[in-house]
């Protein structure tokens, strides 16, 4: 993290309330009978606070301002206002770019971008608990789990050979799918799914809240007196001190400044998680006027350290690139079983279907398409239009967002509008043309983004070691290397497949 | 030892493991040495041995690379890996495990 006096303070003082956030919430919390309600750009701010972690190449801070006249004095009083900065200059990045890892694609994981009533959120917990339960049910039913572990036989019919993957990466990689499953419903079982302290046991909470702080010492509330804020950069060197003598030396991931310019004001410095599975922030406490120390987190206890291993294996923190890659590996043998599931299902009641005249495996191969190759398509498609629109453009962000559903759109239109052999128990060729497509957005990626970045791959591997850049074009490159070998065999398999069925007609022919 | 070291020679031996493992098996066994499994008891009963100690060394030496919490899922996720890896060299490229197996003793 850059320095707070120099870099950071200067930001946040820039930052102004949000229009959006101050329009939607400022009436709700203003008491209209203690005196008019303050203008926007009048709000005091409450509350300053960074985050960054060792991953991220931006900045993130934020502002909470205080609603003078509030109904509920005690409650959260808070309009926010966000930014995001360059940590090498201070700069401020334009808010109408869309960071479409941080987010796009990471909250889709666990929001799927449906905000509605947290209609997202439901659904992937939901799924979350569904995939568990199916975990365990496919163990029990895979009864000869441990003489078939290695099994595969490409070779046989596709029913038998995707079962084969689908067992295959479903027990291998078992820990990996029920953990990640299991912490991702933690994670958000006391804020979402189970939020008693917000409902049932919400005074409860609140009296903790008060109590907790009277026993910490750190001020609840403001004093309506005010101070100045000192050097936050000395009181980071201290706590960097306190951690490494406690032999965890490390860099501050986030840091809270509480009751900004007012004599209870306090700091609050917590420890980047970049060198250990458990998120533990090691929080140490400063007064703010004078950066004397206030309080240290006292130690754990072992429900909250399960708590915070738990997490911390799912939000992957850590700096360990070998693990960070293995987790790779997991998901992506998570997506094998999943498309091999749909594979499976599809291959099982295709004939049947034909015979029947039914359309069933019709409908579910070309979802299967859709969300197979559809959704890679959608998603490198995406990084291709991030290159193509121009970087000045106003709203950029949103129409990146569009490309991405529009895109997918396509891929799922595309996917039924071929999957007429399906209905024939013959493959639909969506596959092959979408692997094909993917090929060649992955190379449209790399290439647009050597041309309008300059950081083509001999450099950033080479010349200016850049990873990160490096590591999206090399998989982007792998991905299209896959995408043309998946087409090619399944080009060779549409050419051979009519002749096999054509010969079995004749065979039954043979014997009516 | 350095990390890196002590993970390759994790990652060696869980792959070696794997493989051993797999070539105690009847149907794999056939598969890599094209001889009869029930003419080679002895030796599938040692590559068993061999195969499920290979494993916990393998975990020792993630446990001298890493702190134990995170030692631990490098090892699970190792394992995974290494499964795979023999499962698809088993399928196209079964001449890899020849020297594995061999390692069993003559006959």
């Amino acid at each position: 993290m850059p320095s707070f006096d120099q870099v950071l303070l200067p930001a946040l003082q820039r930052i102004e309330p949000d229009e959006a956030d101050y329009a939607a919430n400022m009436a709700t919390l203003h008491d209209t009978a203690k005196g008019p309600m303050t203008p926007r750009l009048e709000l005091p701010a409450d509350e300053y606070w960074a985050y960054t972690t060792h991953r991220d190449p931006v900045l993130r801070l934020g502002v909470g301002f205080g609603v003078p006249l509030a109904k509920d004095p005690e409650g959260h009083n808070h309009i926010h206002g966000n930014a995001t900065i360059d940590p090498r200059t201070g700069a401020a990045v334009r808010s109408d770019q869309l960071k479409i890892g941080s987010e796009w694609f990471y909250p889709m994981h666990y929001s799927l971008h449906l905000n509605w009533m947290y209609l997202g959120v439901f659904i992937v917990g939901l799924a979350a608990l569904v995939m568990m339960a199916a975990l365990v049910t496919g163990v029990i039913m895979h009864r000869k789990i441990f003489r078939e572990f290695f099994t595969f036989r490409p070779k046989k019919h596709t029913q038998r050979s995707a079962l084969d993957l689908h067992n295959m990466t479903g027990v291998v990689a078992l820990p990996f799918h029920f953990f990640f499953a299991f912490t991702g419903l933690v994670i958000f079982a006391a804020y979402y799914y189970l939020p008693v302290s917000q409902f049932q046991l919400k005074p409860l909470h609140d009296r903790h809240e008060v109590i907790e702080a009277q026993e910490t010492g750190l001020p609840h509330q403001a004093a309506g007196v005010a101070a100045p804020l000192s050097s936050v950069d000395a009181m980071v060197t201290e706590a960097k001190r306190r951690w490494a003598a406690r032999d965890m030396a490390g860099e501050v991931g986030y840091l809270v400044v509480h009751h900004v310019g007012d004599a209870n004001s306090y700091v609050s410095i917590y420890r980047a998680g970049s060198d250990r599975v458990a998120l533990v922030g090691e929080g140490i406490h400063f007064k703010a006027s004078t950066g004397e120390v206030l309080l240290e987190d006292p130690p754990r206890s072992p429900v909250a350290e399960i708590n915070e291993f738990l997490t911390g294996l799912h939000l992957q923190h850590f700096e360990h690139w070998f693990l960070r890659w293995l987790y790779v590996l997991g998901g992506l043998l998570g997506c094998v079983c999943l498309a091999t599931g749909f594979i499976f299902f599809v291959e099982k009641r295709k004939s049947a279907h034909a015979k029947a005249g039914g359309q069933g495996s019709r409908v579910v191969d070309a979802l299967a398409v859709t969300t197979v190759t559809g959704m890679v398509i959608a998603a490198v498609g995406m990084l291709v239009v991030n290159r193509l629109l121009p970087a000045d453009m106003a709203g950029k962000g949103d129409w990146e967002k569009l490309a991405f559903w529009g895109i997918w759109l396509l891929a799922m239109v595309h996917a039924f509008a071929r999957s007429g052999p399906v209905a024939q128990a013959r493959m639909n060729p969506a596959w092959r043309e979408q692997c094909w497509t993917l090929a060649a957005l992955c190379v449209a990626a790399v290439a647009l983004n050597a041309v309008t970045t300059g950081d083509h791959l001999v450099r950033t591997v080479f010349i200016e070691t850049y990873w990160a850049v490096a590591g999206v074009d090399l998989s982007l490159l792998v991905t299209a290397g896959l995408a043309v070998w998946a087409a090619r065999q399944l080009g060779l398999r549409e050419r051979t497949l009519p002749r096999a069925s054509a010969h079995e007609r004749s065979v039954e022919v043979a014997h009516v | 030892m350095s990390e890196a070291l002590w993970l390759l020679l994790a990652s060696a031996l869980s792959l070696t493991g794997m493989g051993w493992i797999a070539l105690s098996m009847e149907v794999h066994w056939g598969q890599v040495m094209h001889r009869h499994a029930q003419d080679a008891a002895d030796q599938r009963q040692w590559l068993r041995w061999a195969g499920f100690t290979a494993l916990p060394v393998s975990l020792l030496a993630c446990l001298m690379a890493d702190r134990p919490s995170m030692a631990v899922l490098v090892w699970i996720l190792l394992l995974a890996a290494s499964a795979i890896t023999v499962s698809m060299v088993l399928v196209w490229r079964p001449k890899w495990l020849l020297a594995l197996g061999r390692l069993a003793g003559p006959r």
